[in-house]
């Protein structure tokens, strides 16, 4: 018992650095040779420490509470706790997000509005009927002319807006733009060779921007059948296309090629088709070469040269649903083969031209 | 953040000089200095007075003993480092008393700090080994152990204190409750 005590004395001094050199020396000597001192030391080393670190932590404490002591708690409580009002609330707790988000809305605004500066197509969206009266170039008194003369029913009244349309079926069924024949008082078409029909309007959807007319005037005589057909796919970019139309009274070609998979600002109801087209162009077919309707040319932008936009073909389609199929004679086909197929374009522009109308609108 | 801590924070070297050379004045102007910051950010996140009085003493009991330890180095500010540490504490006493931790609000920026909460638990866990041993020691060994280790009162002031003959006894009567005491602590 006194050796154990006597021996523990030793091993705190020898912990606490309190033996001379020679008695540190002699007890190191002691460790390596007995195991169960050297045991001994090292509990008791850890077992000070753990009471050195209690005594410090008891102490930190109490000096903590003394200085919690003099801290006005209720107080600051009031001050910094939870507001009795709610809003208040929010915007204390929330005051950093909302200075993020803030900050990331200006940011988003101004990057959407840089984005729209370099990205949007800032022209405007300019339909392409023609309002001949507004027209004051050289050409529209030769408009006049080529009217009076070669109509086969003169018209007293002359035609004051104009569009470009083509035959759906041999029997007379025309298909244009919606926006040619808008708010009209009467339609005429007049084709290739100057002849006029008188023409009612059987179908129209603003909404995809396609109307169809039917000739109505005993004058006229069914057409051949339609070198034509309809592509109800879509069409690839980089695809060539080339349209008929009536910028002036008689027939004018336009070809390029499809550049867009979607029309003005994303609408993916069109093409757009770098191609040059003019007032009177709307409601011209887009063809492909080979010979398949794949749109309807329907307006241009207005401040970059050769960017036109076409009605996609497919809702060609869906407007031919909405008429009576046993009237409609010999109408488009949709099938890949037509008389087109394999025609140099000189000659398929021949076959074609037979089918596309001058559309005449008095208002 | 929200609102101005109105009481003077000594400036972070101060604290850190201070603290290792036990200066009381240093631990009383941190302790008053950073107080309101973690008084707020206990109270507006389903916390008391209370709560928030152990947790920022917790908070500085780490930060103490990483200035001790030796190697402290400031990589950030300490109030960065006091409301990490207490907050981090704090959400772990939440999530303990599964009480509702979501939607924290923040009223400081915040920085890793789960190193030295490992460390810091470590400690406590002795800590509370230390109390729940001495507690379980009973008297008079209790105070004995308490007035020699601690108050660091001499064998010959034990001996008076608590009617010994002579030091001899008392000597033996310390090195019996010390045995205990170490039987309590090591056995858990």
């Amino acid at each position: 018992m006194r050796n154990e005590i006597e021996l523990e004395g030793i091993i705190e001094d020898y912990l606490n650095g309190k033996l001379t050199e020679a008695e540190a020396q002699a007890f190191e000597q002691l460790r390596l040779t007995d195991p169960s001192v050297d045991h001994k030391v090292v509990a008791h080393k850890v077992f000070l420490e753990s009471l050195n670190d209690y005594a410090d932590v008891l102490d930190l404490k109490h000096q903590m509470n003394q200085a919690h002591a003099q801290i006005d708690v209720e107080g600051l409580s009031k001050k910094l706790g939870p507001h009795p009002s709610f809003i208040v609330n929010l915007w204390r707790k929330n005051k950093a997000a909302i200075a993020v988000a803030a900050s990331f809305i200006l940011l988003t605004i101004v990057t959407i509005y840089s984005i729209q500066q370099t990205t949007q197509q800032t022209g405007t969206y300019e339909k392409l009927n023609k309002e001949m009266n507004s027209l004051r170039s050289s050409t529209n008194s030769l408009i006049r002319n080529v009217k009076s003369t070669h109509s086969v029913k003169p018209n007293v009244n002359p035609g004051k807006f104009g569009g470009t349309g083509f035959a759906l079926s041999s029997n007379g069924y025309i298909l244009t733009s919606h926006h040619v024949i808008e708010k009209s008082d009467s339609v005429y078409v007049q084709n290739s060779k100057g002849e006029s029909y008188k023409v009612k309007m059987v179908y129209s959807d603003p909404v995809n921007d396609i109307a169809i007319l039917k000739i109505t005037d005993s004058e006229f005589s069914p057409l051949a059948p339609l070198p034509y057909s309809l592509k109800r796919t879509s069409s690839g970019m980089g695809e060539k296309v080339y349209t008929l139309g009536y910028p002036k009274d008689d027939v004018v070609f336009g070809e390029g090629y499809l550049s867009s998979r979607t029309g003005f600002n994303g609408d993916s109801l069109a093409y757009q088709v770098a191609i040059t087209v003019n007032p009177g162009n709307s409601g011209g077919p887009l063809l492909d070469n080979r010979g398949n309707i794949i749109g309807i040319i329907n307006a241009k932008e207005s401040n970059s040269d050769g960017a036109a936009f076409a009605v996609k073909s497919k809702y060609i389609a869906e407007a031919l649903n909405a008429i009576p199929q046993d009237s409609l004679v010999r109408r488009i086909a949709s099938t890949k083969k037509n008389q087109l197929q394999g025609l140099k374009l000189t000659k398929q522009i021949e076959k074609v031209q037979d089918f596309v109308f001058l559309i005449k609108v008095y208002k | 953040m929200s609102n101005k801590l109105s009481s003077s924070v000594p400036t972070d070297r101060e604290v850190v000089l201070g603290i290792l050379n036990n200066s009381e004045e240093a631990l009383n102007k941190l302790y008053t200095g950073y107080f309101p910051m973690v008084l707020q950010f206990i109270l507006n996140n389903n916390g008391d007075e209370d709560d928030a009085k152990d947790v920022y003493q917790e908070g500085i009991i780490v930060l103490y003993n990483k200035i001790k330890s030796g190697n402290f180095e400031l990589t950030s500010k300490l109030k960065t480092f006091i409301y990490s540490v207490c907050r981090r504490i704090w959400l772990k006493k939440l999530s303990q008393n599964s009480r509702k931790t979501k939607d924290v609000s923040d009223f400081d920026d915040i920085i890793s700090v789960e190193v030295d909460l490992e460390e810091h638990e470590e400690k406590d866990q002795r800590f509370e080994k230390m109390q729940s041993a001495l507690l379980n020691l009973g008297e008079p060994c209790k105070t004995i152990i308490q007035d020699f280790y601690i108050n660091n009162l001499s064998m010959q002031d034990i001996c008076e204190k608590f009617g010994y003959t002579n030091t001899d006894n008392a000597k033996t009567q310390k090195y019996k409750c010390l045995q205990r005491l170490k039987k309590l602590f090591f056995q858990h």
